[in-house]
């Protein structure tokens, strides 16, 4: 076991049990918030395991999740639209801690890479995962207008 | 202590099912699916099957939670139109 899995486990038991708790209990507007949350961990964790497994290959999965993460929370955006207008769920603390954290995870990623291809796909795996959780956390606590109405 | 990794995403993941499982509103249960999709490809990862991790991600993240959003939005619907 090397440092990169062992950083990927506490970032999975953290993160992982911090957002499973969210997202089991209390009312519904926290569940979403932690049902985003929980993308915005596991992509990060997925990126340094394939470090610490030493297989690139492992990154296309985190490229799969950082594309389609902020796709299933916009859905739950969507169609729980109408539960969510009573109390809008913001948690922009959270949100930009987790995205913080993802950033962090990716430019050290990046510096033990080095300039190449590699780095390309790691910097747009971050870009594509800090800007999808902002976007769906915006949709989330109704700053997307057609989100809300349509 | 190489299977740490190994333990807690199993332990996550059993813990996650056991909620989807205690949940009683569906939309809710969607919620903790797409967490627990996302678990399972985590799983699949760290036992080497990146493919099968690849497909579990595809399908747990976006597709069953829309599944499950439309059928229960066409149920609630459908009930509604029946009380008219």
């Amino acid at each position: 076991m090397n440092g990169w899995i062992l950083a990927a486990t506490v970032l999975l038991t953290a993160g992982g049990g911090a957002a499973l708790w969210g997202v089991a209990t209390g009312p519904l507007s926290r569940r979403v918030v932690a049902q985003n949350l929980s993308t915005t961990v596991i992509c990060p964790s997925l990126l340094l395991l394939a470090q610490g497994y030493g297989r690139t290959s492992y990154v296309d999965l985190a490229l799969l999740l950082a594309l389609l993460g902020p796709v299933g929370t916009l859905v739950f955006a969507r169609l729980l639209a109408d539960e969510l207008t009573g109390d809008r769920p913001a948690a922009w603390g959270l949100t930009w801690t987790a995205a913080g954290v993802g950033a962090a995870v990716v430019l050290v990623l990046c510096a033990v890479t080095g300039p190449s291809r590699a780095m390309v796909k790691l910097l747009v795996i971050g870009a594509l995962l800090i800007s999808g959780n902002v976007v769906a956390s915006r949709a989330l606590s109704g700053g997307l207008r057609g989100v809300r109405d349509g | 202590m190489a299977d740490a990794v190994i333990v807690v995403a199993l332990l996550l993941t059993a813990a996650s099912a056991t909620a989807a499982v205690a949940t009683r509103d569906p939309a809710r249960q969607a919620l903790v699916l797409a967490v627990l999709g996302l678990l399972l490809g985590v799983v699949f990862t760290v036992l080497q099957a990146p493919d099968v991790g690849l497909s579990q991600l595809a399908v747990g993240s976006a597709l069953t939670p829309l599944l499950i959003m439309l059928s229960v939005r066409k149920v609630r619907r459908r009930g509604k139109e029946g009380d008219k």
